[in-house]
């Protein structure tokens, strides 16, 4: 009992409220801007028109893909890098503009801004279903009082003993709804994390490679505390992901291992050292 | 192995474990359903078998989930199992 009305005193369970709530909307108008632009984009891409058609969608998934991180990380507590993974953002226009088509993270926002539509609906319909649940039961005999009439089906509810039918229902509810909805917030947070909360590769080997040229030599559990200080914690950066980033950099050429005993220390190469400074 | 390395050892085999915890919810649930889908089959319609259908349309999903639990492993899992075995447990 106690663990289901702890969902009354957690901030979570109205931050998963509103963020169902908003996920009607937001999800219908980013499938429908993203679909249509490249739908748009592609169709017209033999007039050159396309082109900047196309771009404007992918700024736009860009923008949205922003948005989405702040409500995910601001409503349910979700797990984001405090560092936008965009590695290779700076430089020219063409530059940018090839990062910014071949990046995995901008077609995995594109991703995301499409699922957030069958999400929204599932989301705004437990919302909705649970707030009608919860309430339902107690306005009823106050419809009734007042004179309106209820239907549901072939029966009608108009007078009070009838209305109190949905009590018991609207008395389950008001103890499991917050409950649902503060599991419903969880599984938004992790599918918004997996999503959008990601650590590309490139930006965790530019991170450990900046951690390294500023401490000359550390261990993995000083570059591991320095990266989550960087990006922050979460399942975007876990050991594994730092051990497999030293290895790949190790077998590159561009980190040096020095084994002594069990001890591991990594360093910068003396040429990729050099480089930095 | 260092220490470093051995705490991430423990993370994957968590990651693991939790995964496959998850696939065998995700069945109970799969099979409680589908029984109760057929027990209303058989106690009201058995012309036409209807209930084939969620069985077959979420039999896929269950399947793919266990690919996932079972099956697939994360680049950085390859990356670290490779270098493993290419130093012959040399950490």
């Amino acid at each position: 009992m106690t663990w289901l009305l702890d969902a009354y005193s957690d901030s979570r369970t109205y931050g998963s409220l509103v963020y169902s709530l908003l996920g009607l909307p937001i999800g219908i108008f980013g499938f429908v801007v993203v679909v249509t632009g490249f739908a748009l984009g592609l169709g017209l891409l033999i007039t050159l028109i396309g082109i900047p058609i196309l771009v404007a969608t992918l700024l736009f998934v860009q923008a949205m893909a922003a948005m989405e991180r702040r409500l995910a990380w601001s409503l349910l507590a979700a797990s984001m890098p405090r560092r936008r993974s965009r590695p290779t953002s700076d430089g020219f226009f063409w530059r940018r503009l090839r990062d910014l088509v071949t990046g995995r993270q901008t077609w995995r926002e594109a991703g995301f801004l499409l699922l957030r539509l069958p999400l929204g609906i599932v989301g705004f319909t437990i919302a909705a279903v649970i707030l009608g649940l919860m309430f339902g039961g107690f306005a009823m005999p106050i419809n009734v009082a007042l004179g309106v009439e209820s239907q549901i089906g072939s029966w009608t509810i108009d007078t009070v003993p009838e209305s109190l039918f949905y009590l018991p229902i609207s008395i389950l509810f008001l103890l499991v709804g917050p409950r649902i909805l503060l599991g419903w917030g969880q599984v938004s947070a992790r599918i918004a994390s997996s999503f959008l909360g990601v650590v590309e590769p490139a930006e965790m080997k530019k991170s450990v490679a900046e951690t390294l040229a500023r401490a000359g030599q550390a261990d993995a559990f000083a570059v591991f505390d320095e990266l989550q200080l960087r990006l922050g914690r979460g399942p975007f950066l876990t050991p594994t992901k730092v051990e497999a980033t030293l290895l790949a950099m190790e077998s590159s050429g561009v980190v040096r291992m020095n084994r002594s005993g069990s001890t591991i220390t990594y360093s910068l190469n003396d040429g990729e050292l050099s480089e930095r400074r | 192995m260092d220490e470093f390395a051995e705490m991430a050892a423990r993370e994957r085999e968590a990651t693991r474990i939790a995964r496959r915890q998850w696939f065998w919810l995700h069945f109970a649930v799969f099979m409680t359903i589908q029984v109760f889908l057929v027990l209303i089959w058989w106690l009201s319609d058995v012309t036409y078998p209807w209930f084939i259908f969620p069985l077959f349309g979420w039999g896929v999903l269950i399947a793919a989930h266990a690919v996932y639990a079972f099956v697939v492993k994360t680049p950085e899992e390859i990356m670290i199992e490779r270098d493993q075995h290419r130093s012959g447990g040399r950490q």
